[in-house]
């Protein structure tokens, strides 16, 4: 338990509004949108301004209290857990767009501005902000900034680091520093290219200053239906070695289809295999002769129709069943989880195969709805917390699935982050030495290792495997 | 050793030139026994870039490690090793009709280790991004001899500290570059360009953010006039010019060449340069080999026409001939300054000038001897901002006995 002199101190510099310490509403705060592990903090702390989380730091600092920072907890790999860190300080209140400057294109966001309202805020003078999460409409600058968050789009355009400039972070210590800025060149180390995805173990970010893009002149958004997965990811591979760079590239299988169906009426094929929403954007002018090949493509891998959004009207029903397909899921068990593995984009269809045989071998339902021409997968899988087998299970096609990847050449996590989750396999991607290099950066911005412990790097004290599943994370 | 060999004036004692990886290692662990500083080179093109080393013992070649080791063409991602120079390994990618679209100056003198060292980038930075942009694995020896990986070989991945990141533009102060692997880009099918001539720079500066809104350029560069007495590089003679670079499908490029053409209007002095693609290569080498010192400095876009003027004013009151280019959308401007007295004055003058609006100015690169005088005063890099204590904790954990390029980097 926290002693009651440092929830008083600070009480005294958030204010009654900034502070959560009643149980039921901590319970709130006991996990993000990974749901397998839970523990309630000891106390959420709510500065109001960038200042205020300094001076929040700084007493933290004083008495040696672990932190985990929070934004929107929309998070999928456990990012924001209490594990030894008994002070949870969320950016919700942080919620400035400081300034726009739409002739250079630069925007300056406090950390829990959401990642949709910056794009609101410019979209009249016809840019956007271009990482674009699913979760758009909730998740934070912040949280996106400490997890490198992609999104459909970023296929064309570059994840979040790619559109950060710069950004203020207060170190663990309570000091402030500003790194990067509104300037393209730096001089010195890549330290804003080091903090956007450390997923909150370098200290809490305040506030960044966002690169805006021009928001695209006309698009080409279609639906290729496939009877099968097979042949769609065929299709995937096709394209991105056709040398077409499309804004985006999605795939929804045949249970996510019909979930999705169920829950929008966005007229989709229920009985079809996979589609792919493919996504052409730019001047109108280069469209038409990249849209033809595309639906070339898709009809040489057996499209059984290729349905082109005659208006905006239909490409946003499109893009709202693809964006909410995770919400729609819900509906068709108690919970889900997502794995969130690469592979290299042509292995798609082998990794596709991977997930089948994991979901039989486990039997699991398992749906899937992807960053497809990224080669970044999303397998979907349906389970009820309540069967203590079956959440064995579920761990272990997760697993498996995970490691799947790693033999195709890919990676454990695309977007989601380390967390908590993944902390087991990256022994698997990586060396002694490149995981000794990795806590060294971070001994270099938390020395005492205070804030966000136990994410994203294995370390001795906690032993992962054990933990699992259904561990009590708290302290 | 022979005078070729030296760095900013400093003649190492031992050159190696390992064949692998592995050499590499046992190159740098039998440096890290004798304590010896070790400086890499790739072809020597940027050794003038950074400050001047204050040890070299060993300079470390890394010209015998060059293999283009996988290209996936279907993924659209290739791995190399450090040496390779940028060349060989476009011909390569030109075979499968992709680029890795990065154009530093020098392009031609430039190893993949290099470019990731100094993170140069040309003109393509308007619509393709730097370096950091395109790197997605990197592969260093630390000072101790052990190989370090980051990232991996997938165009998106967030395992771990984005650790490929704190090598770009390192100089190769907190580890040796032996292998990087890029996402790869399908190479435009049309390059094309356009050019246009303004009276002054302030105009060059508006006209050039008015084609950025008309249509979003493959590249966008103002390019200052010849300066007097010397034979005109690029063929613009008096004028500031702009020019601006559209790549695609034909019917893109037409589209992109027509907005260009109506919005500068009477400006125009060519609908269609010929050889778009060689006139950016040249673009950007006009800094290279300066006799005095080529400056870099990063603004905001828009107010990269009055900083031009003003470097070409103070350049003149001087008597410092100034040839100058500016990525005019990204807010970056280099220029070659040579001759006349005040060289560090100038610098001091214009550095004041973009610090003051948030930008940064480095003395990119110099000859050895005008090098150690501006490293005296007014300082190759200039003001790194309050990220300078990190930085120097980087450093000292990644290096502890600062035996990486010692001195050549902001701390
Ligand atoms: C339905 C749904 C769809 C999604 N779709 C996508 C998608 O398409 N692409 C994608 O990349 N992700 C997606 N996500 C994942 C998630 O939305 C992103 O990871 C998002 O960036 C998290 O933002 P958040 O504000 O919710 O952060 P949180 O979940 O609150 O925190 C995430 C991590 O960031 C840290 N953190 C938060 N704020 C700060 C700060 N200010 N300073 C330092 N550290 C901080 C936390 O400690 C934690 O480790 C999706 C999630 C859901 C639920």
């Amino acid at each position: 338990m926290l002693p009651s002199r440092l929830r008083e101190r600070l009480r005294g510099l958030v204010g009654d509004a900034g502070i959560v310490d009643r149980r039921e509403a901590l319970l709130v705060y006991e996990c993000d949108g990974y749901t397998l592990e839970r523990a309630v903090p000891d106390l959420v702390v709510l500065p109001a301004t960038p200042e205020e989380v300094a001076a929040v730091l700084r007493v933290l600092a004083e008495e040696r209290i672990a932190f985990v920072p929070r934004g929107a907890g929309t998070g999928l790999s456990g990012g924001t857990l209490p594990v030894e860190a008994p002070v949870m300080v969320c950016t919700s209140r942080l919620q400035k767009i400081e300034s726009i400057d739409l002739a250079n294109r630069r925007v300056v966001a406090q950390a829990g501005v959401v990642n949709l309202w910056v794009t609101r805020a410019v979209a009249a003078a016809g840019l956007l902000y271009a990482p674009d999460p699913s979760s758009q409409t909730a998740c934070t600058i912040g949280g996106n900034v400490a997890e490198n968050s992609g999104g459909p789009h970023t296929l064309k355009y570059g994840v979040t680091t790619n559109h950060v400039l710069g950004v203020e972070l207060v170190l663990p210590s309570g000091e402030v520093v500003s790194l990067g800025g509104a300037v393209e060149e730096r001089v010195g180390y890549d330290l804003t290219g080091l903090v956007v995805g450390a997923e909150g173990t370098f200290g809490l970010v305040t506030r960044a200053t966002l690169r805006l893009t021009r928001a695209p002149e006309a698009h080409r958004t279609f639906l290729a239906v496939f009877d099968s997965v097979e042949d769609a990811s065929e299709a995937v591979s096709d394209i991105i070695a056709g040398g077409i760079v499309p804004a985006a590239l999605e795939m929804m299988d045949g249970l996510i289809l019909r979930a999705v169906e169920d829950a929008f009426h966005a007229g989709l094929p229920v009985d079809a295999g996979a589609v792919l929403l493919v996504e052409l954007d730019g001047p109108a002018a280069g469209l038409d002769p990249q849209a033809a090949q595309v639906v070339a493509l898709c009809t040489r891998r057996r499209a059984r129709e290729v349905r082109v959004a005659a208006d905006e009207a239909e490409r946003a029903l499109l893009w709202k069943a693809r964006k909410r397909a995770f919400g729609a899921v819900g509906r068709l068990a108690p919970n889900y989880c997502t794995q969130d593995g690469v592979v290299p984009r042509t292995r798609v269809p082998d990794i596709l195969r991977a997930i089948s045989a994991a979901a039989e071998r486990h039997r699991l339902r398992i749906g899937n709805v992807f960053h497809a021409g990224d080669g970044n997968i999303h397998p979907i899988i349906l389970f009820d917390e309540r069967d203590e087998d079956e959440v064995r299970r579920v761990l272990a096609a997760g697993r498996e699935i995970l490691e799947a990847c790693i033999a195709l050449g890919g990676s454990v996590t695309g977007e989601h982050g380390i967390g908590v989750e993944k902390i087991a396999q990256m022994p698997l991607l990586f060396s002694p030495s490149d995981l000794l290099a990795m806590t060294s950066l971070r001994a270099v911005f938390d020395p005492e290792g205070r804030s966000n412990p136990h994410k994203l790097l294995p370390d001795a004290k906690v032993c992962v495997e054990s933990r699992a599943p259904r561990r009590q994370a708290a302290m | 050793m022979a005078e070729s060999e030296a760095i900013d004036g400093v003649v190492p004692r031992s050159v190696v030139e390992p064949a692998t990886i592995e050499e590499v290692a046992a190159a740098i662990r039998d440096a890290a026994e004798r304590d010896l500083a070790v400086v890499p080179r790739g072809l020597g093109g940027h050794l003038d870039v950074g400050g001047p080393p204050r040890r070299a013992d060993m300079l470390l070649s890394m010209r015998s490690v060059s293999r283009i080791v996988d290209h996936q063409a279907a993924d659209m991602t290739v791995r190399v090793e450090a040496g390779c120079p940028l060349s060989r390994l476009a011909s390569t990618l030109a075979g499968a009709g992709q680029w890795l679209p990065l154009d530093p100056p020098g392009s031609e003198a430039t190893t993949v280790g290099g470019l990731l060292a100094t993170n140069l980038a040309g003109p393509l930075r308007a619509s393709q991004g730097t370096a950091r942009d395109l790197l997605i694995g990197l592969t260093v020896v630390a000072h101790d001899g052990a190989l370090v990986s980051g990232g991996g070989r997938v165009v998106k991945n967030v395992a771990g500290y984005d650790m490929p990141k704190m090598h770009v533009g390192a100089l190769g102060t907190l580890g040796v570059i032996v292998e990087a692997t890029f996402k790869v880009r399908p190479r435009p099918a049309l390059e094309a360009a356009i050019a246009m001539a303004c009276a002054s720079p302030e105009e060059a500066g508006d006209l050039a953010l008015a084609l950025r809104d008309a249509c979003e350029p493959l590249w966008l560069e103002i390019v200052g006039p010849d300066p007097a007495g010397s034979s005109g590089d690029l063929g613009f003679g008096e004028s500031w010019s702009v020019v601006a670079g559209a790549g695609g499908v034909t019917e893109e490029v037409r589209d992109a060449l027509a907005r260009y053409a109506e919005t500068g209007g009477a400006r125009v002095l060519e609908t269609e340069v010929p050889e778009a693609a060689e006139l950016r290569a040249r673009i950007a080498d006009r800094t290279l080999h300066p006799l005095g010192a080529t400056i870099r400095a990063a603004t905001l876009p828009t107010r990269v026409g009055a900083f031009l003027g003003k470097l070409s004013r103070s350049a003149a009151t001087r008597g410092v001939s100034c040839r100058v280019h500016a990525h005019a959308a990204n807010g970056v401007v280099r220029a070659r300054l040579d001759g006349g007295e005040s060289l560090g004055a100038l610098v001091a003058d214009v550095r004041a000038e973009v610090e003051n609006e948030g930008g940064n100015l480095v003395v990119e690169r110099a000859p050895p001897g005008v090098k150690r005088t501006l490293a005296a005063w007014p300082g190759i890099w200039g003001d790194p901002g309050p990220g300078l204590g990190l930085m120097k904790r980087i450093k000292s954990t990644f290096d502890p006995a600062d035996r990486l390029s010692p001195g050549r980097f902001v701390c």
